[in-house]
């Protein structure tokens, strides 16, 4: 049992942390999709949204090959003393990466709804552009980005697929309860697979309710 | 005050170019839907790049684009006044209303909130404010901020008639009292009379007139304007009568009739409009009698308030139907037309003008 807390929160700590890492560059990323309109637009969205439908393996391969000793990053990392694949931190980075393109996605149609007008006329009253972006823009998109946020974090509890390539499935150092679920069936254990995987629904019940919520709270705003 | 303009502007249809200099404390911006006044408005504001020339308000250069000074719009101190208010949705009335106040700088929130008798609405949230008050707190958040410049964009276009009769009086208020000179950009003959000192007449991104508002919104505003209807008319609704002895008269109210002109295609029973300018009814104190006007109603002395310069619009409530007279304040004074009197008005048939 005391097994299933430590999982738990290491799982619940992993997606915490990898939604938080991406908070600051998702908005960023969201913002910009929604104001500016230039050429090759539609093209950086697709990569950005490739996450969503590739085989979250191949992400993990690509992250691997990446960051691996011998790899472009990997190299890099290696000569600063940072080791990734295969420590929680592969963990954090794979949940990231698969779960970014969820945060920009709400983020941006968050944005998307503030009126550019509003921005215009707090500039006339004296903010700069950043100034005005804290006071108009995000607290108007605040629910955007923050259902953004809750989806992240939902997909980041229940990643697997990139995770196991390139963090690898190690108890007690970078297993998350959904590598757990699967490890314990590989070893026939099936009754301790399916209480895990009791616990992990729990879990991500409470993330998707939240997000219910949040969302409904936003459709009733935006009536008034 | 002084402002100078000396730009270009392409736009979608035609190029704006604007080459004036302009002294007054209120100016209105007139011309049709889509002439270019919006745009002028927001290179004013900052709001609109590619403008090419020169912008100089109050001896302040705003925009050279020869010498490569293009101002930002939160240092170009211009109280700017959408259309639509847009009052930022997640503040209340007051925050909207001190949005711009910022340390170590003079701010006028108080003022404008008294002036604008914003007080009851302060905790309020913008989506639970009419059309008026909505106006209202966008103009005293633009006045806040002591503005050099209040830059206003057909700030009564959204609004129906009778609020506009409401608005209107705290806009006078605003450039009589506040004394921050304006530039009023608005479509309706009516409301550029009543405000400014002087006007700019655009046409498809040109200059067509531009001087002393008198001058200026005469023949060639009111052609240039035409299509687009004008406010300051009496509309009167009602049922035709044939009384015996001849003639035609409207049936608005019981106690109101009015002699119409005369028409073949008119019969009795059918229901019809008609519009009487302000300033083609006669007011009088004493009954009339031996004047040419062949309608003289009775009425009470609603209110008066001041309309163009040097006139005031009287409201009389005759019947329970409300008539705006102009006059000029001289008479006003003189013939004691204060609220509750009793006074005469005298309309001539054709002074009627049917409208269906």
């Amino acid at each position: 049992m005391e097994g299933t807390a430590g999982l738990v929160f290491f799982t619940v700590t992993v997606a915490a942390v990898a939604t938080l890492l991406i908070l600051p560059p998702g908005v960023a990323v969201a913002y910009a999709l929604a104001r500016w309109d230039g050429p090759g637009k539609g093209l950086v969205e697709t990569v950005l949204a490739l996450p969503m439908v590739l085989p979250p393996t191949a992400v993990g391969l690509v992250l691997l090959e990446l960051l691996a000793r011998n790899g472009p990053l990997g190299r890099v990392l290696d000569a600063w003393g940072v080791e990734v694949v295969f420590t929680p931190k592969a963990v954090v980075l794979a949940s990231a990466v698969m779960a970014f393109p969820l945060l920009v996605r709400s983020a941006r149609s968050g944005f998307e709804e503030v009126d550019p007008r509003l921005v215009a006329v707090a500039r006339t009253l004296g903010d700069t552009r950043a100034r005005a972006f804290f006071r108009v823009t995000l607290p108007l998109a605040w629910r955007g980005v923050l259902v953004g946020a809750l989806l992240a974090f939902s997909r980041a509890l229940g990643e697997f697929g990139a995770t196991v390539l390139v963090a690898g499935n190690i108890p007690g150092r970078t297993q998350t309860l959904s590598l757990a679920i699967f490890h314990r069936t590989q070893l026939g254990e099936d009754a301790e697979a399916l209480r895990l995987a009791g616990v992990a629904t729990l879990l991500a019940f409470v993330a998707v309710y939240a997000t219910e919520v949040v969302t409904r709270r936003r459709g009733r705003r935006g009536r008034a | 005050m002084s402002l100078v303009l000396s730009l270009r502007l392409p736009l979608a249809r035609f190029t704006l170019e604007v080459e004036t200099r302009l002294s007054g404390a209120s100016v209105a911006v007139l011309g049709r839907s889509g002439s270019g006044k919006t745009s002028l408005l927001e290179v004013l504001a900052g709001l609109r790049r590619g403008a090419r020339g020169r912008v100089q308000v109050g001896g302040r250069v705003l925009l050279d684009s020869a010498a490569g000074v293009d101002v930002p719009p939160e240092a170009r101190r211009m109280g700017y006044v959408p259309q639509d208010a847009l009052l930022f949705p997640h503040l209340t009335a007051g925050q909207n209303v001190r949005f711009g106040e910022r340390k170590g700088r003079p701010s006028r929130a108080e003022e404008a909130i008294s002036l604008l008798e914003l007080t009851p609405l302060l905790h309020r949230y913008p989506p639970t404010l009419s059309g008026g008050e909505k106006q209202r707190v966008a103009l005293a958040r633009a006045l806040a901020t002591d503005p050099a410049l209040l830059l206003l964009d057909e700030p009564l276009a959204a609004l129906d008639v009778a609020l506009k009769e409401r608005v209107l009086p705290y806009l006078l208020r605003v450039r009589d009292e506040a004394k921050v000179p304006m530039l009023y950009v608005t479509h309706q003959l009516g409301e550029a009379r009543v405000l400014a000192h002087e006007a700019l007449l655009l046409d498809e991104g040109r200059v067509r007139a531009v001087g002393l508002a008198s001058e200026v919104l005469g023949t060639t505003a009111r052609g240039l304007l035409a299509s687009e209807g004008e406010g300051e008319e009496n509309i009167l609704e009602g049922t035709l009568e044939r009384p015996e002895g001849g003639g035609l008269r409207l049936r608005v109210a019981e106690g109101l009739a009015l002699w119409v002109p005369d028409a073949l295609e008119l019969s009795v029973g059918m229901r019809a409009a008609y519009a009487v300018p302000s300033e083609d009814v006669l007011l009088s104190m004493g009954p009339l009698s031996g004047v040419s006007a062949r309608n003289v109603l009775m009425g009470t002395v609603a209110k008066v308030e001041p309309a163009a310069s040097g006139e005031d619009a009287a409201t009389v409530d005759v019947a329970g139907v409300s008539w705006v007279v102009r006059l000029t304040a001289a008479s006003v004074r003189e013939l004691g037309v204060v609220p509750g009197a009793r006074v005469y008005l005298a309309v001539k048939t054709a002074a009627c003008r049917r409208l269906r």
